[in-house]
């Protein structure tokens, strides 16, 4: 409780100052503070398709149904922030490029990215729950885990990036304003902890869930 | 259980060889899988017309088609297997491993006669460049890797309820590496510049995915 709270307040308090404390990049003028919610999001994105690969693998050693409630959730929270960071950036694309979607590296990672957790979610739609399902699931996670590092090093040869901005790239971060750095790194840590509750949240209740489906098939 | 010994070289081929007679047998699989590649292929023919003179273009077209053709067909092997009611025999007789090996080896002569039909044909109705060694690499490379993603997706498709439907789209994230590789490296070849990169880049990738697969191969059925 006091957690949830203090997440709460954390988040909230960094974004009003992201309005109010931290100044405005000039080039990027007002949506300078799509920043602190396009990055972090992406940012998610990334953990959590790690954590569900992660845990789909332990779950392929160890066969504990509680990795597979991990993973499921990761996905299906992974894909949430995954269209926010999608749409957030293009939004942004629009007001800085001039288009919603260039097919820029990391638009098409992120577009990928996308494609993976659908891809899982929908494989896991079509198999009844129970042990088959989180089998053929983490087979599917554990196999995308090898093809995700290649998109990486293949997109750039097919694509030009416009993503090299001043505020992003590893270079530039050191030249960002110490007020600017200081919100986008708390929105980092803000945004991981929401991760993590919504993930707990998530697994309580597929837990209950696979609890409620184990009693009535004990009833039937 | 099926014993470790029965996942041997000798059961491998067994099994790649009663997936070629029972497909010889009927060839509706073949059959299908070589109209679809060349209807795509007329299809789009007919959509952008003669461009010899764009080979940019035509590398992206050609890969589309194998692309297209090897998700229409490429799951066939184990859901064949699912619909006639064969799999649990086959799983008494050899290791999930020698069953998998050996629908990947079929998969990948599958995928190779549609090449030999639909590459020459690319090449005649589409004005594309002459096929040259760098090429031939590259197509054989990109099949491997096609092939190994498709048999693994497969085998796990063919135990859900969508089956035939989940294929592509499932699929269709482990294919795109091979597929942007694939075509910069026809495109380089077709424009005079060298496949070393591509060609490696989908070397590693097929190798990845066939470690991850054998790994990954013992996991496919266990109820």
């Amino acid at each position: 409780m006091i957690a949830r709270v203090l997440l709460l307040l954390w988040i909230g308090g960094w974004i009003v100052a992201g309005f109010l404390w931290a100044p405005l990049v000039p080039v990027l003028g007002e949506t300078t503070r799509v920043l602190y919610f396009h990055i972090p999001a992406a940012w998610v994105t990334v953990l959590a398709l790690g954590w569900s690969m992660l845990h789909s693998i332990l779950y392929l050693k160890r066969r504990d149904m509680d990795h597979d409630h991990q993973a499921a959730a990761a996905a299906e929270i992974g894909i949430l922030f995954c269209v926010a960071a999608t749409i957030s950036g293009s939004i942004w694309a629009k007001a800085m490029w001039g288009s919603y979607w260039n097919w820029d590296p990391r638009e098409t990672s992120i577009f990928f990215l996308l494609l993976t957790y659908a891809a899982y979610l929908a494989l896991r739609a079509a198999i009844d729950p129970g042990e088959r399902r989180a089998r053929l699931s983490a087979i599917y996670s554990a196999i995308a885990f090898v093809s995700v590092p290649f998109l990486i090093f293949v997109v750039p040869r097919i694509y030009f990036s416009l993503h090299p901005d001043p505020i992003i790239n590893p270079r530039g971060k050191l030249d960002m304003d110490p007020k600017i750095r200081t919100v986008f790194y708390a929105m980092l840590i803000g945004f991981t902890g929401l991760f993590f509750w919504i993930q707990s949240l998530r697994v309580r209740i597929a837990r209950l869930e696979q609890v409620r489906d184990t009693a009535a098939g004990g009833m039937l | 259980m099926p014993t470790s010994g029965s996942s041997s070289a000798a059961a491998v081929w067994a099994i790649l060889r009663k997936e070629c007679v029972s497909e010889w047998r009927t060839r509706y699989g073949l059959n299908a899988a070589l109209l679809f590649a060349v209807t795509s292929l007329a299809g789009v023919s007919f959509a952008v017309g003669r461009l010899s003179d764009r080979v940019d273009v035509l590398a992206a077209l050609l890969w589309v088609v194998l692309l297209f053709a090897s998700l229409a067909s490429l799951s066939h092997a184990f859901v064949r297997e699912v619909e006639g009611h064969t799999l649990t025999m086959l799983r008494l007789v050899a290791s999930p491993t020698a069953i998998a090996l050996g629908k990947l080896l079929f998969n990948i002569v599958f995928l190779a006669v549609i090449e030999i039909v639909t590459v020459p044909l690319f090449v005649v109705l589409m004005g594309a460049p002459a096929i040259g060694g760098g090429f031939v690499l590259l197509l054989a490379l990109g099949s491997v890797a096609l092939a190994c993603a498709a048999t693994l997706v497969g085998a796990v498709i063919a135990q859900t309820r969508g089956r035939g439907a989940l294929f592509a789209g499932v699929s269709l994230p482990l294919l795109l590496p091979v597929l942007a590789a694939a075509v910069s490296g026809t495109r380089a070849q077709w424009m005079g510049g060298s496949i070393a990169p591509d060609a490696k880049l989908l070397g590693a990738y097929a190798a990845l995915l066939f470690a991850a697969s054998l790994l990954l191969y013992d996991h496919l059925w266990e109820d």
